[in-house]
């Protein structure tokens, strides 16, 4: 992959010794780079002159090209339980912000690599979303951090101890007076408890948790309206009338795959008769949530408050107590919006549900808070549940750096995080770090933040150390590590015992120290056994707080100011966590290829406005334009979205890293230089200025709309019920005959999958899962902007409807296995072919490239080799590979084959127990990541599977179904649910 | 027949003489052994050179895509296919003209082929040549291409027989070899005649191998002519087979814009109409540098004139009929897709398409202009590149956007496709060059034929005298 080699060819430095190239300098990259690493230095390396020798080979003669072969070594000594090519799972868990995700991980020979969740925790439900999927990439990381470091020179982490026992001899004198910690958010028993043992030992020290997205304002409006420190879980399989407000609750805010789940559970149609959530949405960006509406409405952040407060001024009217309701002019014109939805969220009662995003100020949360009491939703569709974690504040961030700058504070330790990176611009965190005497950073990467401190540790993945979290509810679960750490990094509660006890204890003794507080009914060593089996500890759940309910009679909130009317001069700009997250997951090449699911950008985020604001600011999509608000200016190119608010601009996190990583490092723009401590969300008064200059941007979907074609087929509910057979009759075609004789399909197995495009929202976790378990490669930006992205699955994203008012529609598609396979008939070598249970199967080896097959693909869902992309792979990285799946080399066409390891591995382990293959035994790696359960697989021959029975739906159709293709994968068609009432 | 300086313009065209300037046997044999005979031009050594580079070009194209991949030319993923298909198609298209002119032109008694057929036949196995190379070339991986021949092996492993790739291999390679074999037969009699004329030993030694023992006996000419009818007799249905299975490769699938029936015929005209439009070219270039206006005459070029005009109409025909299937069918993709073509991302291919295959051979409906050679001569031109567009249209704006919009995408070449479509005419013209440097490029045996003292006959007084019947 030459080209992106002169891609990156760009010099790009970390420190002032790599830029200046001193021979000190080389010996540095040697050392550091002993082990796998030989083809930065070497241009003849091993794997370059193999590469040569076997282009002059196929140049020379044409016989006889074989790829070099490995020698593969058997154990010595047979690990028990480890039997070679049987995979092994464990359970664990991934801790996510204040909350935690329960985990399934399938190891081979020691290896992690594929992660599932674990149907058995309720943050997963056996679910899991892309973010998670792609964890597994970044174990294997090789730009993760190796060596502790002081000052950027190689250091042991036996030097930093012995830094740390200065600095507490030190500190133990005053009390840990001008001692700090910056740790980020956490739910961590262990590390609760060790950090109250930190407070103990240095009552005077200041300990501040800060995440560039959290849910500080949640939290916070819940502690002013119940006196409760809790976390509201919303029971969206409950509601059957939806108010989210500003919330991305299906994509971005957290808990997203359970909210998913009950979203999808609360909009499934299984028959006519059955029922479905209606869901508004009021939001300023166009987000996945926003896609699933009924109704949405195009609002300002700064302006959904006070679409807040005049919707509780209506409900107020019609008879809910809500307190005094100060009156406000409304923020839409048309106030029939506010009255159809209060009538319609009080005759859903305490079946509605009202959701405020994060983003939003904590007096909206407040008003979200009393409205969901008012309408009888608090114990049916919101739980409040106790909840410690150490959670987000920006203020008492502020405070630090205000104390760090005047030298309150003489050491810094930063536990994770990058402050330097995403810390609010304000708040001049860099220049902060720099007049303290002592700083330390514990980082996955030798990061923004570990750069400008003094000490650096390397921290471990959460596959890779002890640890344990609490998922949102109060359930406990243990952080069990799945191999040795790759990189001899450190491990969080090692860090935390290290800082408040001056000892250096190994990760698994410090959490069984905490986890013997929990675990005390019975033996311990049974329970704890148990607890690392199941993932969790069964029964850990806290108790709902269903009588804690927000006082009515409370003040009412203080309504926050409004920014007035927006313009092309008074723009709002809107800050998005980026499917990359805050951007810690930014050397994810996983997730930089994973187009955006809206603006279906790849490698780069951009400043999204709608078609018309673009226009009105005379920019056109790849312009780059100038930010400016308050003081602070970015350059970053601009994308069009339709259904955007008018004059709001919304700016993914989490792009433009410095020392990221070489996949991180200069992708995109690093939208933190805009965000200040006062708006952390959205902040109006920005004006745009074009600089004249342009910007390639990598766009994986030209066409937005679905040209008159029955592609996405949608009917709304009343239509539905009135014409149930709506999806099959809306193509007319000849008889479809074949001159090809039928395959016998009436015995055995016969596979086929149904995606509910209803519940579907197109949040790209199959996409990533597939990527995980399929080994399928990573080509770069050049690549995916030439239309080369390598996706099995992918989500085709349309835009239907009015072009100010859209509707966004989501489908996955990956191949249809079709069994009239106009690919597998035009392959000269018979290289696709279809088998006996059905699928249009691709043999590798055979496979020429001629592409024909590609062509005639109606779905497109082939993908094609044009180089060797998996040449580069470092060495470490091949660890994630799965070893059931092919890594296919240049000039090959590749494609989803249903995951056909796991149908073999099922048929075997079915075969040994003399028995077939049961319904739901196995999942594919898309049906399995899925939240919204929107998959289905199995055998079709079988009546009774659920494929089966998703087929026989009067909903169900065949995408292209005219061309007499006869596809396997069947969708079942859209539905919306839309308000009688209302008629926009 | 008169042996007085000919005036014709008089005379319609069935009675013009095919040769001008007074031919006889020895005249013609003199003209035609002369150029090869004759010192090598300089301007031959830099034509060759110049060649040579481009077939450099070609080679260094090559040796990258083979060392780096397919992803050297500016394939994605909807466009699966693009320069490389094209090239194959429009260069075997190019060598449709040869094999009609020589076999079906022959089996027609068209006597005045004889002036052309050499010349052409020797670009269609040239061109054949270049369009091989690029199915070879296109596969992602180059080394394994034997895979598409039925060859035995131990894996019991056959091609795909439905597949219409594998039509294109057995089809391509029947036809080239018949070509050859065509080709070669015909050359015999004036191989010897080389030989006989020769004046060092290696050449005499070389046309003695290649001429087979040839010695013009009588017996020989017979077994030689019925040889001749046979071999025209196989190439005659080639010619119309070769690009009927060429056009399967987008009829049989499923794709709007490829999935019709009018490929096949509309393919073998379009290729008869750019063999003939290419003959033209060649022909003008060569009679002029090697003064053979009196053996190739304005009178032949107009022939093929007419040639061009008719099948650049039937074209044009095919390009109108597209549009009413598509409308009529009902189809919503096909109707997208014949819209799309005319005013859709590639709109400026189709125009330039429509414009030089359809609107320029109009020109031809006028004598004046059909039988100037500088209006042919650019006219011709024009048609090489309309057939090449054609083609474009054809494989990119059906491919670029097909039935699901979500993976329409522009398709746009690199240097590497570029290199390797230039580099392929270095292959041609090298190939062309050694050939009329070596071989008679003009059928000695066969010009003879239309003299009037190779058809003696009795003519009645009265009646007008004259070499035809």
């Amino acid at each position: 992959m030459s080209e992106m080699n002169k891609k990156i060819g760009k010099k790009y430095w970390r420190t002032i010794e790599e830029l200046g190239d001193t021979p000190e300098y080389r010996q540095s990259v040697i050392e550091e780079y002993k082990r796998g690493h030989e083809d930065d230095e070497n241009p003849w390396s091993r794997r370059s002159f193999l590469t040569l020798m076997g282009a002059s080979m196929a140049l020379a003669g044409l016989a006889g090209c074989r790829r070099p072969v490995d020698k593969i070594v058997p154990y010595v000594d047979q690990p028990e339980e480890v039997v070679p090519g049987v995979p092994q799972y464990y359970a664990t868990t991934m801790p996510q912000s204040t909350g935690a995700i329960g985990l399934l991980v399938q190891t081979r020979e020691g290896r992690p690599i594929k992660i599932e969740g674990n149907e058995a925790h309720p943050s997963s439900l056996g679910s899991t979303d892309a973010l998670t999927q792609a964890s597994i990439l970044g174990l294997y990381d090789p730009d993760r951090s190796k060596k502790t470091r002081e000052k950027g020179a190689e250091k042991t982490y036996d030097d930093f101890v012995t830094f740390w026992r200065e600095r507490a001899e030190e500190f133990a004198a005053d009390k840990g007076d001008g001692l700090a910690v910056l740790s980020e958010p956490f739910s961590s028993p262990t590390l609760g408890r060790l950090k109250q043992d930190f407070l103990k030992a240095y009552p005077r020290a200041t300990w501040v948790a800060y995440e560039p997205v959290g849910d500080e304002n949640v939290g916070a409006a819940i502690k002013a309206v119940t006196d409760d420190r809790a976390a509201a879980v919303y029971r969206y399989e409950r509601a059957s009338v939806i108010l989210s407000l500003d919330s991305d609750f299906l994509q971005s805010e957290s808990e997203a795959v359970t909210a998913a789940r009950g979203f999808s559970d609360g909009r499934r149609m299984d028959d006519l008769q059955d029922e479905m959530n209606r869901l508004y949405v009021v939001e300023p960006a166009f987000t996945l949530t926003g896609g699933m509406a009924d109704h949405r409405l195009r609002l300002p952040a700064s302006h959904v408050g006070v679409f807040a407060v005049a919707l509780a001024g209506e409900l107020a009217k019609r008879g809910l107590s809500i307190g005094t309701v100060p009156s406000v002019s409304s923020p839409i014109p048309d106030t029939g919006w506010i009255t159809a939805l209060a009538a319609d969220l009080i005759k859903a009662g305490n079946n509605a549900l009202v959701v405020a995003g994060r983003r939003q100020p904590q007096w909206v949360h407040e008003i979200v808070l009393l409205i969901n009491n008012a309408l009888g939703a608090v114990g049916t569709t919101v739980q409040y549940f106790g909840h410690d974690a150490t959670d987000t504040r920006v203020a008492e961030l502020a405070n630090l750096v205000d104390r760090m700058n005047s030298g309150a504070v003489r050491t810094l330790i930063m536990l994770g995080g990058n402050p330097v990176y995403d810390a609010p611009v304000d708040l001049k965190f860099a220049a902060a770090l720099k007049k303290i005497d002592h700083t330390a950073h514990l980082s996955l990467y030798f990061d923004e933040t570990s750069q400008a401190a003094e000490w650096h540790i390397p921290r471990t993945h959460f596959l890779e150390a002890w640890g344990d979290a609490v998922s949102i509810d109060g359930t406990k679960s243990v952080i069990q590590p799945m191999i040795e750490p790759l990189f001899g990094g450190h491990a969080d509660v090692e860090m935390f015992a290290l800082l408040s006890s001056g000892r250096d204890q190994r990760g698994h003794d410090i959490v069984r120290d905490t986890w013997r507080s929990i675990l005390t009914t019975g033996k311990f060593d049974k329970a704890w056994r148990r607890v690392l089996h199941d993932g969790l500890l069964v029964g850990s759940a806290a108790k709902a707080l269903p009588d804690r309910r927000p006082q009515p009679n409370k003040t009412w909130p203080k309504v926050g100011a409004t920014t007035g009317s927006l313009s092309a001069t008074n723009l709002e700009i809107n800050f998005y966590p980026s499917h990359l997250g805050d951007g810690r997951y930014a050397n994810n090449p996983w997730l930089q290829e994973l187009p955006d699911a809206v603006s279906k950008v790849a490698w780069d985020n951009v400043a999204v406005m709608n078609p018309s604001t673009a226009e009105k600011l005379g920019v056109r999509n790849g312009d780059i334009v100038r930010l400016d608000v308050s003081g602070n200016a970015l350059e970053i190119p601009v994308w069009t979205v339709p259904g955007y608010a008018d004059f709001v601009l919304g700016l993914p996190l989490g792009y433009g890293r410095r020392f990221g990583g070489r996949v991180a490092d200069d992708v995109g723009f690093n939208t933190y230089a805009l965000r200040t401590s006062s708006n952390m969300y959205f902040a109006s008064g920005a004006t745009v200025t074009t600089t004249g200059r342009t910007y390639d941007i990598a766009n994986v979907q030209d066409h937005n709309r679905m040209a008159g074609r029955p592609i996405i087929r949608e009917a709304s509910l009343e239509e539905y019920r009135e014409e149930p057979m709506f999806a099959r009759e809306m193509v007319e075609h000849p008889p479809l005959r074949s001159i090809y004789p039928d395959h016998d399909y009436s015995r055995g197995y016969q596979w086929g999958m149904t995606i509910d495009l209803n519940t579907c929202n197109g949040c790209n976790a199959c996409v990533i899962a597939c990527q995980s378990e399929n080994n399928i490669p990573v080509v770069g930006k050049e690549q995916v902007g030439k239309g080369r992205e390598m996706a099995w699955i992918r989500n085709d994203r349309y835009f239907a409807g009015d072009a100010d008012e859209p509707q966004m529609l989501h489908q996955p598609v990956a191949c249809q296995q079709c069994e009239n396979a106009p690919c597998e008939q035009v392959c000269p070598v018979a290289a696709t072919v279809h088998d006996k249970e059905g699928l249009n199967t691709m043999n590798y080896n055979r496979c020429i490239g001629t592409r024909y097959c590609s062509n005639n693909c109606p779905y497109k869902v082939r993908r094609f080799n044009f180089f060797n992309y998996v040449k580069d792979m470092p060495e470490v990285v091949q660890m994630a590979m799965n070893p059931d799946v092919t890594v296919r080399s240049r000039g090959v066409m590749e494609k989803c084959t249903f995951c056909i390891q796991r149908i073999n591995r099922s048929k075997q382990e079915a075969k040994k127990e003399d028995r077939t293959v049961r319904d739901g035994e196995f999942q594919t790696a898309c049906q399995q990541a899925c939240p919204a359960k929107a998959i289905q697989f199995g055998n079709i021959n079988d009546p009774d599977s659920r494929v089966a029975k998703m087929k026989e739906k009067d909903r169900n159709y065949a995408l292209l179904g005219e061309l007499n293709v006869r596809p396997r994968s069947t969708y079942l068609a859209k539905l919306r649910n839309p308000n009688p009432e209302m008629d926009g | 027949m008169s042996s007085t300086a000919q005036d014709v313009s008089g005379l319609p065209d069935s009675e013009k003489p095919l040769l001008t300037g007074n031919q006889t046997f020895a005249s013609i044999t003199a003209t035609i052994s002369g150029i090869v005979e004759r010192k090598t031009p300089p301007i031959w050594y830099l034509a060759l050179g110049a060649a040579l580079s481009l077939l450099m070009v070609l080679f260094g194209s090559i040796g990258w895509l083979v060392y780096e991949g397919t992803g050297i030319w500016g394939l994605n993923n909807p466009v699966g296919w693009g320069w490389a298909i094209i090239n194959f198609v429009w260069w075997v298209g190019i060598g449709h003209a040869g094999t009609l002119i020589s076999a079906i032109l022959f089996l027609l008694r068209q006597r005045w082929r004889t002036s052309i057929n050499r010349f052409a036949e020797a670009m269609t196995l040239f061109a054949v040549s270049c369009a091989l190379i690029f199915p070879a070339i296109h596969v992602g991986r180059v080394w394994v291409v034997y895979w598409t021949f039925p060859v035995p092996n131990q894996m019991g492993m056959w091609p795909n027989f439905r597949s219409p790739l594998l039509w294109d291999v057995f089809a391509v390679s029947t036809y080239f070899t018949a070509s050859l074999l065509f080709w070669y037969t015909g050359l015999i009699p004036d191989l010897a005649t080389f030989r006989d004329r020769a004046k060092t030993k290696i050449k005499k030694f070389v046309f003695g191998i290649l001429s087979v023992g040839w010695r013009g006996g009588n017996r020989q000419w017979k077994h030689y002519e019925l040889a001749y009818l046979i071999l025209a007799g196989i190439s005659t249905p080639l010619v119309l087979s070769v690009h009927s299975v060429v056009s399967t490769d987008f009829a049989v699938s499923i794709l709007p814009g490829w999935h019709t029936t009018i490929f096949p015929p509309y393919f073998v005209a379009g290729a008869i109409f750019s063999g003939f439009a290419m003959v033209v070219t060649l022909t003008i270039i060569a009679r002029k540098i090697f003064g053979l206006e009196n053996m190739i005459t304005v009178n032949h070029l107009e022939k093929m004139n007419k040639i061009i005009l008719l099948t650049g109409s039937m074209v044009g025909y095919a390009y109108g009929m597209e549009f009413f299937i598509a409308w009529y069918s009902g189809n919503i993709y096909e109707q997208f897709t014949f819209i799309n073509r005319a005013f859709g991302q590639y709109g400026w291919a189709y125009w330039i398409m429509v414009s030089y295959n359809v609107l320029v051979p109009q020109l031809f409906w006028f004598k004046k202009l059909r039988t100037s050679v500088p209006v042919m001569f650019v006219a011709s031109l024009f048609i090489n590149v309309g057939m090449w567009f054609e083609r474009f249209v054809i494989v990119v704006s059906s491919l670029a956007q097909d039935f699901l919009p979500a993976n329409w995408d522009y398709y746009s070449p690199t240097i590497w496709d570029v290199a390797t479509f230039v580099g392929s005419f270095g292959l041609f013209f090298t190939l062309f060059l050694l050939f009329i440097r070596f071989l008679p490029m003009i059928s000695m045996a066969e010009v003879k034929t239309v003299l009037p003292e190779a058809d003696p006959h009795y003519v009645a007084p009265g009646t007008k005298g004259g070499h035809h019947e």
